[in-house]
């Protein structure tokens, strides 16, 4: 089973996407073989997190089993969150400006969904020593260290740093990760710990998959980092995706 | 394989901020590379001069030397049989438009490749009005900035673009719509960027198989 953790549809602001759109997606996740990609909608990122989240939770219900969704907190608008019919949630300290040790995340933490969370090394929001306090307070909550720390000399630290927390794994998109990277990382931290996501449509789906279909790595490794590992984290994630708690959307 | 694979940007030696591959050969056998047009790293983070002898060194087909031109007001142009040369202008100050770059360039009448971020647009435009057929390679243009890169494509018609780092949903397709697969180059960065990523996304483009070829090879640059 082939999943990518970290995806999204919709525009952002400070760069052209050709594509944003869900059909997209889905087109290129059958021409590569993906079964199931986590999406948050980049509006719920950005300015407005419940219509986001209602955009993303209709995405995934008019493309039933493919989208999971991640559910967009943002800690200013406090805004809902739901159990049931999502994957997990995704939190975006630098964006929304809130360090992600910050308490205002606790009904995050306290939910006990996955958590998909950007990582930046040095960022003051979003350095992975961050992710440390956080899986201290809260080793039930699986915990996703998106970007692996972002920049390439915040790689190995990031491994280091999670190395003792179970709980927290390392999501590999991003610009500057390269397939040799991807290697070492499930060297240094074990292939169990490390999950492929390609950040599509923000980047394009094909470059982060085959960041890690081409990357040098035995095929048992790779197994667990295209799907294997979030499988277990998810348990059923093709069945968790579809459904819009509150019922349909017009 | 149904065409060959040309790397228009890639690296040997060692850099000083990480431990890479110092030969790309065995990566590129492994991801199907065939030659990959390559700059000493030396000439990009110690001395331009020694690393580009380095580089003339390496006798194998399969690379092929892009030399660090640094220009130097008080030396004539270097005689070079090469295809391509790369200039670091914020890497090693020095003015882009600058009168001995601009005359080197003109004695040379070689390709030129820059780093996005070694330059701006409108640096590009004065070179491309100061030396109209100047065939420019941009490397590294990187995903956030495809409407300047756009609007460069069109005004600068012997301005070609390295797709390595076209890292957004089907950019790619959006400037080979624009500007015909013939302007578009394969092209990585390695090792300090990615490989694998590109190289998976060149096989899976929505374009024509022969478009697909082009850009493999070169686009019409190469």
């Amino acid at each position: 089973m082939i999943l990518d953790a970290h995806g999204h549809l919709g525009p952002w602001p400070d760069f052209l996407i050709p594509d944003q759109s869900a059909d997209g997606m889905v087109a290129l996740m059958d021409r590569l073989g993906i079964d199931a990609i986590g999406i948050s909608h980049l509006l719920a990122v950005g300015p407005c997190a419940e219509e986001g989240n209602r955009l993303a939770l209709a995405a995934a219900e008019r493309h039933p089993g493919r989208f999971g969704v991640w559910q967009v907190y943002n800690p200013h608008q406090r805004n809902r969150l739901v159990t049931d019919g999502v994957w997990g949630v995704k939190i975006h300290p630098d964006v929304h400006q809130c360090a992600l040790d910050d308490r205002r995340y606790d009904p995050v933490w306290e939910l006990g969904l996955p958590v998909l969370a950007h990582g930046q090394t040095d960022s003051p929001w979003s350095d992975p020593g961050r992710f440390v306090t956080v899986a201290r307070r809260h080793p039930g909550v699986p915990l996703l260290l998106g970007h692996a720390g972002l920049w390439p000399y915040g790689f190995a630290r990031a491994a280091e740093l999670v190395g003792e927390h179970p709980n927290v794994f390392l999501e590999i998109c991003g610009s500057k990760m390269t397939g040799r990277w991807i290697a070492r990382l499930a060297g240094l931290v074990g292939a169990d710990r490390v999950v492929y996501g390609s950040d599509a449509c923000f980047l394009d789906l094909r470059v982060g998959f085959g960041r890690v279909a081409l990357a040098p790595l035995g095929d048992a490794d790779r197994a667990l980092i295209q799907g294997g590992n979030l499988a277990r984290i998810l348990h059923d994630p093709l069945h968790t995706g579809g459904g819009i708690p509150g019922g349909p959307v017009p | 394989m149904p065409y060959p694979v040309v790397d228009a940007h890639r690296l040997v030696g060692p850099v000083p901020f990480d431990d890479l591959p110092e030969d790309p050969r065995p990566d590129m056998r492994r991801l199907g590379i065939d030659r990959a047009y390559v700059t000493h790293s030396p000439s990009l983070y110690s001395d331009a001069r020694a690393g580009n002898e380095a580089l003339f060194r390496l006798d194998d087909p399969r690379l092929v030397p892009v030399p660090v031109l640094l220009p130097d007001p008080f030396e004539p142009a270097p005689h070079w049989d090469v295809p391509m040369v790369r200039l670091c202008p914020a890497r090693h100050r020095f003015e882009l438009t600058g009168p001995t770059t601009l005359r080197w360039l003109a004695e040379l009448g070689v390709t030129v490749a820059v780093d996005f971020d070694e330059t701006s647009p409108g640096q590009l435009l004065a070179l491309a009005r100061e030396l109209p057929g100047q065939r420019i390679l941009l490397l590294n243009p990187g995903y956030r900035r495809l409407r300047a890169i756009g609007e460069l494509m069109a005004a600068i018609p012997n301005l070609w673009v390295e797709i390595g780092t076209v890292n957004t949903q089907r950019g790619v397709e959006w400037l080979a719509g624009h500007f015909g697969a013939g302007r578009l180059v394969f092209g990585t960065g390695a090792p300090v960027m990615d490989d694998c990523g590109p190289r998976f996304l060149l096989d899976h483009l929505d374009l024509p198989e022969a478009d697909i070829a082009l850009i493999a090879s070169g686009g019409g640059l190469l």
